[in-house]
């Protein structure tokens, strides 16, 4: 159970420079710099931004599932982000609405 | 132009995406974020333009006791998410002036809605105390309830908001 390493200081952000640089350099290699692909998925018209979200999600939890199974992981040590309903389906309408206002 | 790469396939880019989620979590203990690195720099703009006004708003205050903006994890991650987006599209030939936009919109139209559509993105980031990477994304891989509503009700909203606008872009 080591993991989270947790890190502090300058070695975090160290790290959240280069974590930062590696999500860019995905984010653009996988076509999601470019705004009609962005809202593509509200026109039925591209499913990239769908592909890679739900791809990276089930990569990085099994991941972290695996992880744990294996005694690596304290999963009790993830920041898990707190449930407030009302509040994530009011901002997540709302910024649904801004990715499509947004447009292209 | 001619030497432009083609883009990752979107399960390649997920992959990617998915290991630097990964080891984001096994580093921080928490995972990739976007919106609050917007929200550290308006509270920290506030409190240089109207610092009374600033410390007066317990939410805004909060931000700015963690202290220096350039300390901030999330902070140096968007700085670092600009430098990787630079990096790939400059490596791929994509590297170039111009904006992007729809057969039936001009220029002046187009950065409206844009900023229209932004301001609205960070607004709402704040109701729902994330975005599409620190909520959904990060959240969504932690299998947290309220990323999954979260998620479910950004689709619903941009497809409702996305039929109203169709024709101006199109």
């Amino acid at each position: 159970m080591s993991w989270p390493l947790t890190l502090d200081g300058g070695a975090a952000l160290g790290a959240g420079l280069l974590l930062g640089v590696a999500f860019g350099f995905v984010l653009e290699r996988a076509g999601l710099g470019d705004p009609k692909k962005l809202v593509g998925l509200f026109y039925l018209e591209d499913f990239t931004m769908l592909k890679v979200m739900f791809s990276a999600i089930a990569v990085a939890s099994a991941g972290i599932a695996l992880l744990a199974v294996f005694g690596v992981m304290d999963l009790a040590a993830l920041a898990v982000q707190p449930t407030y309903l009302w509040p994530q389906i009011v901002g997540g309408l709302v910024l649904g609405a801004g990715f499509a206002l947004g447009g292209y | 132009m001619n030497a432009m790469r083609p883009y990752w396939s979107p399960y390649t880019a997920g992959v990617a995406l998915g290991a630097t989620l990964l080891l984001t979590y096994v580093l921080m203990g928490f995972g990739l974020g976007a919106s609050g690195a917007f929200t550290h720099v308006a509270a920290a703009l506030e409190g240089a333009v109207a610092p009374g006004r600033a410390q007066a708003n317990s939410y805004i205050a909060g931000y700015l006791e963690a202290g220096r903006l350039w300390a901030q994890w999330v902070v140096v991650e968007m700085a670092g998410v600009v430098v990787g987006g630079v990096l790939g599209a400059w490596s791929a030939g994509r590297f170039a002036w111009r904006l992007d936009r729809g057969a039936a919109i001009g220029g002046g139209r187009r950065l409206l809605f844009a900023f229209v559509g932004g301001a609205t993105v960070g607004f709402a980031s704040r109701i729902a105390q994330g975005c599409t990477s620190g909520l959904a994304l990060s959240g969504g891989a932690v299998l947290a309830p309220g990323a999954w509503a979260f998620l479910m009700a950004f689709m619903a909203g941009g497809f409702a908001m996305a039929w109203m606008v169709r024709r101006v872009w199109r």
